[in-house]
């Protein structure tokens, strides 16, 4: 309950406004309840004393508070609906921030599609909660303690039946709140599920079609929409017994109050009056009860979001950046340095590296060869510090990047993914991703470099022509390049090219190589091809998490037989035999 | 079985028709309908507990005159015990309609959901190639959600006030046509308000639902690309540009709610306004002596009770009409064009021999130049056949047409001799097996995934499929093996791993036309070599497309086409290529030379 009260106190800003607004509900409320009161006076000092200027008189104030109310109301709907959205949209800022200073291994709890629920549906849930919260919620409830309080001045014997089922509503309904906010978590849960199957689908789309598996599919979604379906509709349920049940309280001790107010008479205690009046003031409340059931489903609806909205603003960040300033501002020359570096995924039970020691040094280019699966693109995510090390250190320039600060790391690190990972936007856009103030000749630089400027010269819009997401309407290499122009544009001190070259050809491969040679930065570079390899200062071979030879290709062609594997299988015994007679000549 | 309302798409003109609210609203009754009989059973239902609501109420009354004001105290017992039944079949039957009504408002929802997805399922690629996943994902979440919240307790309450309201009507006419005559006088002015206002907020609550939808886009995009945010540290762009989404949102719904919150407001107001008027002139009556003061001062009763039922409603009108938003959006896709829509004649390639024939096919995508033109080659069955050339030559746009994802512009495909823009997209690609250029795996088991190429497949069908794509060893060094769960954006394996996967899939499928797109760029040489033997093990007898950088995997293809700028310049063997001295002789001896110097 309280941790869910905390979302609550994002409304602070706007405290001003949420008075103003429950003042004019209250206001509202006044005259609602002065309206019996002017209906009475116009029945019973003008009509029924057939005095139509006492009619026209109290008429017309009637009608000029109700437009006076009307206003009030106008404006309680203007600063409840700004209330609620600003509290909603400043969520939503905490939320977003929250969540790009996640870890990775912070997201790995998170499912992409749950954040996003998290994120748009649960806190509209909250927004529309408090917007009625403002609006009319505290209605019922002081109309309640309103009409008990009255009933107790008119006669406190007798309206104590009522005194007594009220505290018993109360908690009956605090219980039911509980029950069903924890339920509604479930459907938010369910609701999430639906999300996620569906974001899958989009993205494999093509696969499925592909592969004809829209049936599959479709049972996959029925089930978690049957699922969601069932969740709410048992909910809700739930909820809706609520009212039959306060009704049928309320009447019983209406009943009773009956059956006491004639028992009462007939010894004198009571007057008839005072009977009528309880019991009409009994009815008031009964009738005021119908609203509660949707009051408990919005406020034990609103409470599972916020609960799910506070996990995420929750959650620890276990990577942190640096507190203290960096020594150096930048990186300078870009050495790295791995000393004895150990890294495990924190979902698995094996290391994907072990002791990993190298030096790459300033301006050198490094090759990094192996298996699928023997840890190149961890060693990879460790520099850009995607994920730290569990053992070991690794340096740029000298200094533990543990010790730099985030920004100042990565903002000289220029990082090609092995899927290029595109946004929607213009191809412009895209390039300038990896420098902000990028001006148009350094877009067109990068991307000439990259050996994409001739193609996106040749669109209609060129750097204008806006991308699908992924950049779905472009080839692979074409992707590939656009990816490699956005960690040029940077010029970056460091750039990390993983497999970024797969599906480039060989021509395009080798101007790209060669263009990136005015670039003055360290390069590590994970390849399958010897050919790119061997223009490497050094080669760094994996196997299962663990360095098992480094050096340069001459060395390794001559000396590791793994090495000398991959040279066979590209370019058969003649490759191998080529190399090694050159290797000897020279 | 229920009837599922008609998705509509076959109707061009409901497009235009559904623009408007009135008709959204009756699409969204449509859903409610199919479960006639439990709608019947719930509009029983209010009819009963709205007359012992009436009851309850009148009975006390009664008694109260009876036993307290008249002081009798014969048959209160009997009195109070009926009483007792009233509220408790009172309490019964409002319980049972919203029971009911849930049941079919979330039944309803249930199907809105089931059709989106099928639907979704049922449009071409090109649909998907614009639109971002996140938006498309709000419509099923936030959107639907709308209606579902929505349709819990608006019908209930539509039923009851339409009861109520006609129910006082005919009192109040019954009391004094002329009075009723004055208060309905509201009438037009509670419509016209109704209607600016639900002009206003309509389109509002449009504009909020569809920025909400971009938000969730961009929050969809954002995550899922979580790495390059980071590795660039683009964080607080994410943030701002986040924060600007979150604005308009803002603003959106700041406007809907504000000018949809006017309603109940304006509700009360005409209520009283109708007060006064029904006093004012039945004052001014009952001074002439028309009408007696009786029915005044019931008539007064009765049309302050003329706007409550109304007045209750207003109080949800916002959820209902941003529901009516969110129902819009969902049927906006379901009126979307279908891809199997021209395929009304087509027709189902049941065997097939594995005959592939290109005749002057040409294609272009709307956006980018990527193009291909006057493409012509045939292929037997049992013949391999390699696409090479530069990037973006056309060579995935050539396999998008094969498959039909897209279709081309001019010319034609023909499979066996079919024309497959007259087969049914389902019966030909049933006869294909994919490896595709992103390895999309999805969450769930790795035994799962491999599975999903032929889903009857045993499990000892799947390990083998598994060993001949060299992807057997590596799953057994996983935590657990077979069993182990993937991550949903590929966590926990390799990108080349992915790759072994997806060809074991595609192994398992057995299709008789195999399609490998860049199927091993991301797998180490010694495994590729490895897995090349099984490829072409699984080559022999099907009609093979193969696009590949690494010419050596290629040689042994039958025909090599040599793309460039989407036309093919050079086709034939291998040998006869390097023979020809053209583009692949330079390619090839490039690719020597690079790997020999």
């Amino acid at each position: 309950m309280v941790k869910c009260m905390k979302i609550y106190s994002y409304l602070k800003p706007y405290r001003m406004m949420v008075a103003l607004a429950l003042f004019l509900m209250l206001a509202e409320l006044g005259v609602e309840l002065l309206q019996p009161l002017l209906m009475a006076k116009i029945i019973d000092d003008g009509i029924m004393q057939e005095n139509l200027s006492v009619v026209i008189k109290w008429g017309s104030v009637m009608v000029g508070i109700s437009i006076f109310s009307f206003i009030g109301g106008i404006i309680n709907s203007f600063a409840a609906s700004h209330v609620s959205q600003s509290f909603g949209y400043d969520i939503r800022s905490h939320l977003i921030k929250k969540v790009q200073a996640f870890s990775f291994t912070n997201l790995t709890k998170y499912p992409t599609s749950s954040l996003i629920t998290r994120m748009t549906n649960d806190v509209t849930v909250l927004q529309n909660t408090v917007f009625m919260a403002m609006r009319i919620m505290l209605r019922a409830p002081l109309l309640i303690i309103l009409g008990t309080v009255m009933a107790l001045l008119v006669n406190w014997k007798l309206a104590l039946v009522l005194l007594i089922s009220i505290p018993v509503l109360i908690l009956f309904l605090a219980w039911v709140m509980k029950r069903a906010s924890v339920m509604f978590r479930f459907v938010q849960e369910k609701l999430d599920n639906v999300n996620g199957v569906m974001q899958e689908n989009l993205m494999g789309m093509r696969l499925i079609k592909a592969f004809l598996r829209k049936e599959h599919e479709a049972s996959r979604f029925n089930e978690a929409n049957d699922a969601l379906q069932k969740k709410t509709a048992s909910s809700l349920r739930f909820i809706e017994v609520s009212t039959p049940i306060l009704l049928l309280v309320m009447n019983v001790g209406l009943i009773i109050i009956l059956w006491l107010g004639q028992k009462k008479m007939a010894t004198g205690t009571v007057q008839v009056g005072e009977v009528v009046a309880i019991v009409n003031y009994a009815t008031r409340i009964t009738s005021s009860l119908s609203v509660l059931s949707w009051l408990i489903m919005s406020i034990s609806r609103a409470q599972a979001s916020a609960s799910r909205i506070n996990d995420v603003l929750d959650t620890k960040v276990d990577l942190l950046d640096t507190k203290e300033e960096s020594r150096g501002n930048e990186i300078h020359s870009g050495e790295i340095t791995f000393k004895d570096v150990s890294f495990r995924y924190p979902t698995a039970d094996t290391d994907a590296l072990r002791n990993i020691t190298f030096t790459a040094k300033a301006g050198e280019t490094i090759a990094i060869m192996g298996a699928t699966g023997s840890g190149k693109t961890s060693l990879f995510q460790l520099i850009p510090r995607l994920f730290d090390v569990d053992q070991g250190q690794i340096t740029i320039d000298g200094e533990d990047i543990t010790t730099m600060k985030l920004d100042i790391l990565r903002k000289k690190i220029g990082f090609v993914p092995q899927e290029a990972l595109l946004f929607s936007g213009s191809i412009q856009d895209n390039i300038a991703w990896g420098k902000d103030d990028a001006s148009m000749a350094e877009i067109i630089t990068a991307a000439k470099d990259a050996q994409i400027h001739e193609t996106v010269s040749a669109l209609t819009n060129q750097y204008d022509t806006p991308l699908g997401q992924k950049g779905v309407n472009l080839s692979g290499g074409q992707k590939q390049r656009l990816a490699i122009a956005r960690a040029l544009v940077r010029k970056p001190k460091i750039l990390l090219l993983d497999d970024s070259t797969s599906a480039l050809d060989l021509k395009t491969e080798a101007k790209l190589l060669n263009a990136l040679k005015s670039y003055t930065c360290t390069t590590l570079i994970i390849t399958q091809k010897v050919s790119t390899a061997k223009e490497a200062n050094q080669i760094l071979l994996l196997e299962e998490g663990e360095l098992i030879a480094k050096g340069p290709h001459e060395q390794l062609v001559a000396s590791h037989s793994l090495y000398q594997q991959i040279v066979l299988s590209q370019m058969g015994k003649e490759g191998l035999t080529l190399e090694k007679s050159t290797s000897h000549s020279s | 079985m229920k009837r599922v309302p008609p998705t509509h798409h076959n109707d061009k003109k409901s497009k235009v028709k559904m623009k408007n609210w009135m008709g959204t609203v009756k699409r969204i009754w449509s859903y409610l309908e199919t479960n006639k009989t439990m709608l019947f059973l719930v509009l029983f239902m209010v009819v009963v507990s709205s007359g012992l609501g009436l009851l309850g109420p009148y009975l006390v009354g009664v008694s109260v005159d009876e036993f307290i004001v008249m002081k009798k105290s014969n048959g209160l017992t009997m009195m109070l015990i009926g009483l007792f039944i009233v509220y408790v079949f009172y309490s019964l039957s409002t319980w049972l309609q919203n029971y009911w009504m849930i049941g079919i408002a979330q039944d309803s929802v249930y199907q809105m959901r089931q059709q989106l997805f099928g639907h979704l399922h049922k449009l071409p690629i090109p649909f998907f190639d614009h639109r971002k996943h996140g938006e498309l994902m709000s419509r099923v979440t936030n959107d639907i959600e709308n209606v579902s919240s929505t349709l819990n307790s608006s019908v209930i309450q539509i039923f009851s006030s339409v009861l109520t309201l006609s129910g006082t009507i005919a009192v109040m006419l019954w009391l004094s046509p002329l009075l009723t005559l004055l208060t309905l006088i509201i009438v037009p002015i509670m419509f016209y308000g109704m209607r600016w206002i639900t002009g206003r907020t309509g389109k509002l609550f449009k504009e909020q639902q569809r920025n909400l939808g971009s938000l969730n886009g961009f929050i969809e995009e954002t995550i899922s690309g979580q790495r390059i945010v980071k590795t660039f540290s683009q964080e607080d762009k994410v943030i701002e540009d986040f924060i600007e989404r979150s604005k308009k949102l803002k603003q959106s719904g700041y406007l809907a709610q504000a000018y949809s919150g006017f309603i109940p407001k304006l509700m009360n107001m005409l209520n009283n306004l109708s007060f006064a008027i029904v006093a004012g002139f039945g004052g001014y009556l009952a001074l002439k002596g028309q009408i007696s003061i009786g029915t005044i001062v019931i008539f007064t009763e009765y049309s302050r009770q003329f706007t409550r039922p109304l007045n209750d409603l207003a109080n949800q009108f916002n959820t209902l009409l941003s529901a009516v938003a969110g129902a819009e959006r969902v049927f906006e896709i379901l009126d979307e064009e279908i891809e199997e829509r021209d395929e009304k004649d087509a027709e189902e390639l049941s065997v097939v021999e594995g005959h592939v024939a290109f005749q002057s096919v040409s294609f272009s995508y709307e956006k980018s130049g990527n193009t291909v033109h006057d493409v012509s080659f045939g292929v037997s069955p049992g013949e391999t056949i390699a696409l090479v050339g530069p990037t973006g030559a056309g060579k995935t746009t050539l396999i998008n047409l094969l498959s039909r994802f897209y279709d081309p512009d001019s010319g034609s495909i023909l499979v066996d001799g079919h024309d497959i823009q007259h087969v049914k997209r389902s019966s030909l690609r049933r006869h294909m097996g994919f490896v595709l250029q992103d390895s999309f795996l999805f969450q769930g088991t790795i035994i799962e995934n491999i599975r999903y190429g032929r889903l009857d497949a045993t499990d000892e069908e799947v390990l083998n499929a598994a060993k001949q794509a060299n992807a057997h060893s590596f799953i057994m060094k996983l935590p657990n093996q077979y069993e182990t769960q993937l991550m949903q954006d590929g966590g926990g394996i390799s990108q080349g791993q992915r790759q072994l996967l997806s060809i074991a899939r595609a192994i398992l499928a057995d299709p008789i036309i195999l399609i490998l797109d860049e199927a091993t760029s991301s797998i180490d040489t010694i495994t590729e070599v490895k897995i090349q033997e099984a490829l072409q093990r699984l080559m022999k007898g099907r009609t093979s497309f193969v696009i590949a950088h690494r010419l050596n995997t290629i040689q042994k293809a039958n025909q090599i086409l040599v793309l460039k700028d989407g036309a093919i310049i050079e086709k034939g063997s291998h040998r006869s290529l390097l023979q020809e001295k053209g583009f692949y002789y330079g390619l090839y001896n490039r690719q020597l030379e690079d790997t020999a110097n």
